[in-house]
């Protein structure tokens, strides 16, 4: 089996081949086409079919992480879309949850009104209503005033519909209606309802993820019809897979119809190649740590388990979004992070980054302001005539007067203020770290930091020692990690539910029920995509709390029928988990199980565990030794370091820090008092030192 | 004028004890720790006033009650006041020779010392390194009931004196050394109704806080406690740098304001209604004073005072950071006592702004925001770039019954709306100045309450007009679906919205109660315990902010825009705006024409 992965990021759209029966790997990197982002997939294909030697109809299956949808929110470049809503409740999506972003601001914008993703007068109420807690029907649907309103937004043009009721997703009788009345009338547009993208209660964040639907839905739909007939133009027959939110790959066609499912699609990529390459490396606890030049992206992973956000914790621009999507985690923390001195004279590095343009001092594009990378390469740690292969000269001195300029203001000398903003960024991201590991009742001295991106492997041992996170695992190209994680994916199709059911009267004849059709609904859509269900592993999970909270906790539910006996051990979890989240649990108080989830993972084969490196030696590695900047013990000293280039390093013997390995897409730092060794497969392996 | 106040001192480093990289690290550690307080908080809660709406606090503080970082998710009326806890805890302590120990856990809700109000009670755990004590961890929340003479913590608008607004805890161990107050609890469950809430978000309270307390512990081993309180001492400086260098920017000059609130609008005392707030403003190099002589003498027997230290002071400071250093403008700037100290406030003894005990201040929350409005009114003249036009408060209702013999309690804070700002409207439907609340959700309100809600949308009052129009205000309509009751404190039932620089005034708000009997009563802005039947229905229409600058000079396009979206007819956008609309465009020549036929 042949398959492909495709990641189109910002700057550069990176691709891997991979042969999955012998092992073999390829990668290209083309500049991304952002008018039509496909233009670039198929250039970079056309590209590594050549590298390789393959025709296009050998490809089985091109997987492919896309920012389309991304891109339309954030930039808020998306369809003229409309609502069909309940009468009474037209501005559920500009109220929103009658909160500020800002608490000290008069001049602040809400985005959800000065951006809103429909506008008042797309918003069309009609009559009907439900009521909690089976979703009783108390006023029937006025389907008169449907079609009035369906024919208004008709008439206003527009592409997409989101139709949103209350209640609905305890019912979603009326929405379905609805839906059909709009679907004769406007048979073009992209039609949606808010119990289908996300069937749980807080009408302002479901109507919300209906009108992202609704939002991005035809941009989505287009992009992908249209790169499947490229695809098949160029004589690629191969399935083509999205990469979701959710750590999952869904069919174009799923994807179509739940656009949101995407909207997180190239990072969850990159946590999963972490854990894939944990898996291989044979760690189980893993903190995935993804640097670029804008921002890091932070993941935790436990026993292979993606760790996922709660329905209250995910927004994009500003807008909440309720759709299963793995924990990550991003600050404004990069190679580009710009250092300087705020208005009230404090130090700070970011979140303003340089960005690919004008970039860092050193790009010599006109930056002149300090940066992380100017820092890097003023200590030493960066090679100017052999970054990212060569194929970018580094202008020192450029870097050095960008960062002189600063220490002269703080009246510090050169190497304290570029090591000063290494320990600044590190600092804010092993707080971040913290955010996700401490303050949940994890403690990270147990796990691995999996370092990627173009700046994870320079950053990861110094972040990994503020953390006592005792070793790096750097993988054998981090500059397309991402790429390489949509190669381990699997199928993931989430069903959720809201079933409010409290502990001492659970319905369990409806629990039971609900799972079912959740479970059958799953096999309809696996069926529907032709994914062959005896590679379906289906699993259930419930967001609980107690009587009376607000937020929910995931925990596991039992397989098959659930009896009265199975309970103990579902409120026993949710003990349990609320003790390891918070630090405490309320053992005497009611449990409510708010939402139940079903997942169903249709395995797919992946990218196989990689051979070992043929292996050279220390002596053929090593490139010269020049003298780098530590901080050790609180000192700063110049140690004399050795440069390796990383294709020709050993496997399995270890070497010592102070290190630089080189590689063409990223730079490798073994601090002093660390050692580094190649694995078996590739990696390698930073082991931090008891004192640093 | 310019587009952004510029800053003296601009992006130039200061001498600082601490060197700036430590310090930085050290600031990004606090601010961690609050924020993961404020989380935990938060999600471990239980009752929607808390864990929906927000209505809490978390801070650490040094061992005097200096402010070290505030959780940024908390409302700003629960952070700001926790220096003021502290100090009222130990003064009381101090008072009654008590000593604080390691293991202790204080609460302490005292209005005049410290407390912002009865139901904003704090819990305190002290913080020791080495024996030493060192500063504490805090955590404040908005708790449901507090035992007043009606159930419900909002809406005791009859109370007439501190006695009748519930239970006062001054400084009270609900912890000694490690070791459960028993007799505390007791008492607490027995007098609080829905005691399961309040005590489990009490109980919430305290893990946070002592969440806190660790990890504030972790960081001073880990750098000492002399560097700690070095870099929290430049952190101060920091910000107070930050307050002057935007004060030196402003013209000295005196610049006041006057608004009146509704008080008891069908209390036959007139003592009680129409009470004058006024603020005046002295710009002196870099500090303010802040002068609130001219305002009303304090209600003794109606609960709508404002404590000093924990209300005005915040309402004040608060109003002053959100103008001068506008975070969508200036960015993050810690919230912290260095901010406050170039800013002084004056208020007579004996005025609602400063009463004394035992005067009743339960009820002060929409007198306090009415409190800063002022402020922005009086600050409008100076840097009216930076305000917006008159804000719409806020009110509150209290819905409560019983059901099975327990109480039901719920707390629906109403939003107002924010008038027009300079080059902005005003923001619609909103919570306002000092409190930053969020709503309950319907579907969670009708899932766990006898409450259906039948409307929630923008009122359809046209907005006040403006170059920029003010912001719209909500409508909501409750029904009860069992006998209960509800309370109301609230403001803005007569005295409209101010407008600004030839901006319209915003319109006042209302309730109705319309009875399941038929009939219908039009309710003031202040309401005690009234009880309600099933399906009796309340009709709240929320105020609109008021308009900034002259109509006839707002941009076409936005009129347009406003009458597209249902906020205003074709008639009106020709009389009010002189903007002539053809079908869906607007007709430019004819617009032009109008406009100069209109200043003729």
């Amino acid at each position: 089996m042949k398959s492909i992965g495709v990641d189109v990021g910002g700057t550069f759209t990176d691709l891997i081949y991979c042969d999955l029966d012998t092992g073999s790997l390829e990668i290209n990197k083309v500049p991304t086409t952002p008018d039509d982002p496909s233009k670039g997939v198929m250039e970079g294909i056309h590209g590594l079919l050549a590298k390789v030697g393959r025709k296009p109809d050998e490809i089985d299956f091109v997987f492919h992480a896309t920012t389309t949808a991304t891109n339309a929110v954030l930039e808020h470049k998306g369809a003229e879309a409309g609502m069909i809503t309940n009468e009474g409740f037209r501005d559920i999506l500009h109220i929103g949850r009658h909160q500020r972003v800002e608490h000290y601001s008069i001049r602040q914008e809400l985005p959800w009104q000065s951006r809103p993703l429909i506008k008042r007068r797309n918003r069309m109420v009609v009559g009907g209503r439900l009521r909690p807690p089976h979703g009783e029907e108390i006023e029937p649907l006025d389907e008169d005033a449907v079609r009035r309103g369906a024919q208004a937004l008709k008439e206003a043009g527009v592409q997409s519909v989101a139709i949103c009721f209350l209640f609905s997703y305890l019912n979603p009788a009326h929405e379905d209606r609805a839906r059909e009345i709009v679907a004769e009338i406007l048979p073009d547009a992209f039609v949606t309802t808010s119990s289908f993208v996300s069937p749980q209660f807080r009408e302002f964040e479901r109507f919300t993820t209906a009108a992202l639907a609704a939002f991005i839905g035809p941009k989505v739909r287009t992009y992908i019809t249209h790169l499947e007939a490229s695809l098949k133009a160029a004589g690629i027959s191969g399935d083509l897979r999205i990469m979701a939110s959710n750590g999952g790959v869904a069919t174009a066609g799923m994807v179509s119809e739940k656009p949101t499912l995407t909207l997180l699609s190239g990072l969850a990529a990159g946590v999963l190649a972490g854990a894939w390459l944990g898996e291989i490396a044979r760690r189980r606890k893993l903190i995935t740590f993804d640097i670029g030049g804008t921002s890091a992206d932070i993941g935790i992973i436990v026993d292979g388990k993606l760790a996922e956000t709660d329905s209250r914790s995910t927004s994009i621009a500003g807008f909440p979004l309720l759709s299963p999507m793995i924990d990550i985690h991003t600050i404004g923390a990069g190679g580009g992070s710009i250092a300087h001195i705020d208005r009230g004279g404090a130090f700070r590095v970011g979140p303003r980054s340089a960005g690919a343009a004008p970039g860092p001092a050193a790009y010599g594009r006109g930056g002149a302001e300090p940066t992380v990378t100017d820092a890097n390469l003023v200590l030493g740690r960066l090679d100017a005539h052999d970054f990212l292969g060569g194929g970018m000269k580094l202008d020192v001195d450029a870097a050095r007067r960008a960062v002189d300029g600063l220490a002269t203001k703080l009246g510090l000398g050169l190497n304290e203020t570029a090591e000063g903003i290494l320990t600044v960024i590190n600092a804010n991201m092993a707080n971040a770290i913290r955010s996700r590991t401490i303050q949940k009742g994890i403690d990270p001295r147990g796990f691995s930091l999996v370092a990627f991106g173009g700046g994870g492997p320079l950053q990861g041992a110094d972040v990994a020692a503020m953390l006592e996170i005792p070793e790096v695992i750097v993988p054998p190209y981090p500059g397309i990690t991402s790429a390489m994680g949509l190669l381990t994916t699997d199928f993931k199709y989430d069903a959720v539910r809201t079933a409010f059911e409290v502990s001492g009267a659970v319905d369990l004849a409806k629990l039971n029920r609900s799972l079912g059709q959740m479970e059958a609904g799953l096999v309809a859509r696996f069926e529907a995509d032709r994914i062959a269900l005896d590679h379906v592993k289906f699993s259930r999970s419930g967001d609980l709390r107690y009587v009376g909270q607000g937020y929910e906790l995931r925990v596991p539910l039992p397989e098959g029928e659930i009896a009265e006996a199975n309970l103990p051990q579902v409120w026993e979890a949710f003990h349990a988990a609320h003790a390891g989240e918070y630090g405490h649990a309320f053992p005497a108080n009611p449990i409510e199980i708010v939402n139940i989830r079903v997942s169903g993972v249709g395995l797919v084969p992946k990218l196989a565990r990689p051979a070992a490196p043929p292996g050279g030696s220390l002596a053929k590695a090593k490139v010269r030794t020049s003298p780098c900047v530590f901080r050790v013990g609180g000192k700063l000293q110049s140690f004399e370091t050795t440069f390796y280039h990383r294709r020709d390093l050993p496997v399995e013997e270890a070497f010592p820090g102070p290190a630089i390995i080189l590689q063409t897409d990223s730079t490798t730092l073994v601090p002093p008092g660390a050692s580094a060794e190649v694995d078996q497969t590739g990696n390698i392996i930073i082991t931090l030192g008891a004192a640093q | 004028m310019n587009d952004r106040p510029t800053l003296v001192a601009e992006s130039q480093p200061v001498a600082t004890r601490v060197d700036p990289v430590t310090a930085a690290v050290i600031h990004g550690a606090l601010e961690n720790i609050a924020i993961e307080m404020g989380h935990k908080l938060m999600r471990m809660s239980y009752s929607s006033i808390i864990r929906e709406s927000e209505d809490f606090g978390a801070a650490l503080t040094d061992a005097e009650g200096g402010q070290l970082c505030e959780c940024k998710m908390s409302t700003p009326l629960q952070s700001g006041p926790i220096p003021g806890y502290i100090r009222g805890v130990k003064r009381r302590l101090a008072a009654r020779g008590e000593t604080i120990r390691e293991g202790d856990i204080i609460m302490h809700n005292d209005a005049y010392a410290g407390a912002s109000h009865g139901p904003d009670v704090a819990f305190c755990v002290p913080v020791f390194l080495d024996g030493q004590l060192i500063g504490f961890s805090v955590t404040t929340a908005h708790h449901l009931d507090i035992g007043a003479s009606s159930p419900g913590s909002a809406g005791i608008v009859d109370a007439v004196d501190s006695y009748a607004e519930g239970l006062q805890f001054k400084a009270i161990k609900v912890y000694e050394e490690g070791r459960p107050n028993a007799a505390v609890w007791h008492l607490l469950r027995d007098n609080l109704r829905a005691s399961d809430l309040v005590v489990g978000d009490m109980e919430a309270q305290i893990k946070a806080a002592q969440i806190g307390a660790e990890r504030f512990l972790a960081l001073v081993r880990q750098y000492g406690l002399d560097t700690v309180m070095l870099a929290y001492q430049d952190l101060m400086d920091y910000s107070e740098r930050l307050m002057r260098n935007a004060i030196r920017a402003l013209p000295d000059g005196d610049y006041s304001a006057e608004t009146t609130i509704d008080g008891y609008l069908d209390d036959p005392d007139a003592k009680r209604r129409d009470l004058k707030i006024k603020a005046t403003l002295r710009v002196r190099g870099d500090e303010i004073e802040v002068d609130l002589t001219g305002t009303s003498p304090q209600v003794d027997d109606r609960p709508i005072n404002l404590p000093f230290e924990g209300t005005v002071d915040c309402a004040v400071w608060l109003t002053l950071r959100s103008i001068l250093l506008d975070s969508a403008v200036y960015g993050d700037v810690p919230q912290n006592g260095g901010l406050t100290r170039p800013i002084r406030i004056v208020a007579p003894k004996g005025t609602l702004p400063n009463p004394t005990f035992p005067a009743p201040v339960i009820a002060r929350f929409c007198p306090g925001n009415a409190l800063a409005d002022t402020v922005m009114k009086a600050l409008a003249n100076c840097v009216p770039e930076q305000v917006s036009a008159g804000i719409g408060n806020l009110r509150c209702i209290a819905f409560t019954g019983l059901h099975e013999g327990k109480h039901w309690v719920h707390m629906e804070i109403l939003e107002g709306s924010y008038g027009g700002r300079y080059g902005m409207d005003g923001m619609d439907a909103v919570d306002t100045l000092y409190a930053n609340t969020r709503n309950n959700p319907i579907e969670d309100i009708e899932s766990h309450l006898p409450i259906r809600v039948n409307r929630y949308e923008l009122r359809d009052h046209p907005p006040a007009k403006g170059k920029w129009r003010g912001g719209i205000g909500s409508v909501r309509e409750f029904t009860f679906l069992s006998n209960g009751a509800f309370s109301v404190e609230g403001e803005g039932h007569k005295y409209r919205p101010w407008g600004f620089s030839g901006g319209e005034q915003g319109s006042t708000s209302s309730l109705l109660h319309l009875r399941a009997a038929g009939d219908e009563a039009q309710m003031p802005s202040k309401v005690p315990y009234h009880g309600a039947d099933a399906t009796d229905r309340l009709l709240a229409l929320g105020p609109n902010g008021g308009g900034y600058g002259d109509p006839f000079e707002r941009d076409p396009e936005a009129v347009l825009n406003d009458m597209l979206d249902g906020y205003l007819s074709t008639e009106q956008a020709r009389a009010d705006y002189g903007v002539v609309i053809i079908g869906k465009s607007v007709d430019d020549p004819a617009t032009r024409a109008l406009r100069a036929s209109a200043l003729r």
